[in-house]
């Protein structure tokens, strides 16, 4: 692990074997980037704090 | 005669197949011949059914002559995003993968419903791979181009559905929205794009996407025509298990009840900070001309659209997982690596999203107790050229295919019904569009704005001059 508390390469490294996927090298690259855009989203969702008692919306209607 | 038919509104080709000023059968050729000369240039069709179109006009021009009533779309030429499923075609999605599918044995509901209305289905249309896509390009049939100009994107990924309309090669096509993909392409080739409500519209026989989010609906080149063919589809199906039973009333009826009296405020925040000069002064536009001056704020959009973003990830990871794991290598790489990412995010993240999501929701009908209409950008910028990557919005360089939506995925995570409307500038080739937004299932007060706009000609649609 790198100072970076969110390591997406460790993540591709565990969880390609788990999926049973095969990645190139290329493939692998971008899925890092993608991953890093996705964490960032992550982070902003995430400091919005919700309450326990909040319910998801699975399945939703307006 | 019929040339100009063409070029105008399906409302005015039914009117005179209706009268027998002109024949289903005549109208049809022209479409197929249209299709004929300009796909090559639009990449708009990726299959022609001429035969089923000329024979469905013929079964119609017989209809007329033996006296029978016909449908509000009679004889109007129609086409849909090659991810709704029709009779004897592999229903695509914009894939490779998907070609080795069997062709499919049943029309989607939709398109069953626009063809008992009189329309003619001429095709399916070219659109992102698997619908994950706001740039209309894809890397299998190559991208549909901007009618307005070639060299730019028409936007996605109901990329053909926008350009076979703005060529003038049809006047109405079916597409679907999960985060953007009617009203990114709407605003980039200067049509009427109608997102309804969450669960308005059945989606059976629609290859799916992010089923939570996913949404069908029209674009046409008229307000009418969009009232028209959304009041075509309507109606409950019970192939479609998450359509609500929700009462629908046809829109075509109230389009003309006037603006007076609504409550119309115009997005301000996230919804400004964003955009480009354009995009702010198509939105001026349109609300100067409601004399909408009041702004308010939707809190939390960039969380939603945050929200939307990771949803979508991780529901068309899992949707794909199994062609991920078989078929890496024919997918179009830009889908691929973002669907493998999706597949890795953590259940955490997406227990968020979901709560956020139900928060959102509440407080945003909460706005719409004081308000019936919000106005915002369709996008932050008119149409990117074909290929661009990278785009500058608000001082921070992003990558162009997963951001050009990022006004229209606040509000398909909550399921409003919206409508984008396209304004043009002098002096500028392309046009830019606003969104029309309404509260749940009040399609008709967003057609109803966008009508009154029309008339007003604050917006317009026409065909393209193809050179």
């Amino acid at each position: 692990m790198t100072g970076d508390p969110f390591d997406p390469e460790a993540l591709v490294n565990v969880t390609v074997p788990l999926l049973g996927l095969t990645v190139t090298a290329e493939s692998r690259a971008q899925t890092v980037v993608h991953l890093r855009i996705a964490a960032d989203h992550a982070h902003k969702l995430l400091s919005v704090t919700l309450d326990d008692e909040e319910e998801p919306a699975p399945v939703f209607t307006p | 005669m019929t040339g100009a038919l063409l070029d105008g509104t399906a409302q005015a080709i039914a009117a005179a197949v209706r009268t027998g000023t002109a024949s289903a059968r005549e109208i049809a050729q022209l479409a197929l011949n249209r299709i004929k000369a300009r796909n090559g240039v639009l990449g708009a069709f990726t299959d022609v059914t001429a035969m089923r179109a000329l024979a469905r006009a013929d079964a119609i021009d017989a209809a007329r002559m033996s006296g029978t009533k016909l449908g509000p779309l009679a004889g109007a030429p129609f086409a849909v995003k090659n991810l709704f499923d029709v009779v004897g075609l592999p229903t695509r999605a914009g894939s490779k993968i998907n070609r080795d599918r069997s062709p499919a044995r049943a029309d989607a509901t939709l398109v069953a419903r626009m063809e008992a209305a009189g329309g003619v289905l001429v095709g399916s249309l070219n659109m992102g791979e698997f619908a994950y896509d706001f740039t209309g390009e894809n890397a299998h049939d190559g991208p549909s181009r901007n009618p307005h100009d070639f060299e730019h994107m028409t936007g996605g990924s109901s990329g053909g559905s926008a350009a076979a309309v703005a060529g003038g090669l049809v006047p109405i096509a079916l597409g679907s929205d999960t985060n953007g993909s009617i009203r990114v392409p709407s605003s980039f080739c200067g049509l009427f794009g109608l997102k309804p409500t969450y669960g308005r519209l059945s989606r059976a026989g629609v290859f799916p996407f992010v089923a939570s989010l996913d949404h069908v609906g029209p674009l046409a080149r008229s307000v009418d025509d969009l009232a028209l063919s959304y009041d075509a589809v309507l109606g409950r199906d019970d192939r479609d298990p998450v359509q609500a039973d929700v009462a629908a009333a046809p829109a075509s009826p109230t389009l003309n009840d006037g603006v007076a009296g609504l409550r119309i405020a115009r997005l301000g925040g996230y919804f400004a900070r964003y955009a480009e000069l354009s995009a702010i002064s198509a939105v001026d536009t349109v609300a100067h001309a409601l004399n909408a001056e009041r702004v308010v704020e939707l809190a939390g959009a960039d969380v939603a659209r945050s929200a939307a973003y990771l949803i979508t990830m991780v529901e068309g990871a899992a949707l794909h997982l199994e062609r991920l794991r078989t078929r890496a290598g024919d997918f179009d790489p830009d889908v691929r690596d973002r669907l493998i990412a999706g597949a890795m995010l953590p259940g955490v993240w997406m227990t968020q999203a979901q709560k956020f999501r139900r928060r959102f929701r509440a407080e945003t009908l909460a706005l719409f107790r004081d308000v019936d209409i919000l106005l915002a950008p369709a996008t932050p910028c008119r149409a990117p050229r074909l290929g661009q990557r990278t785009f500058v919005l608000d001082g921070r360089e992003m990558l162009v295919r997963p951001n050009l939506g990022l006004f229209t995925q606040p509000l398909s995570f909550i399921g409003l019904p919206v409508v984008a409307a396209p304004v043009w500038t002098d002096g500028e080739k392309l046009p830019i569009g606003v969104q029309i937004i309404a509260a749940p299932w009040r399609e008709d007060l967003a057609l109803r704005v966008a009508w009154a706009l029309e008339r007003a000609g604050v917006v317009r649609a026409p065909v393209a001059r193809l050179s």
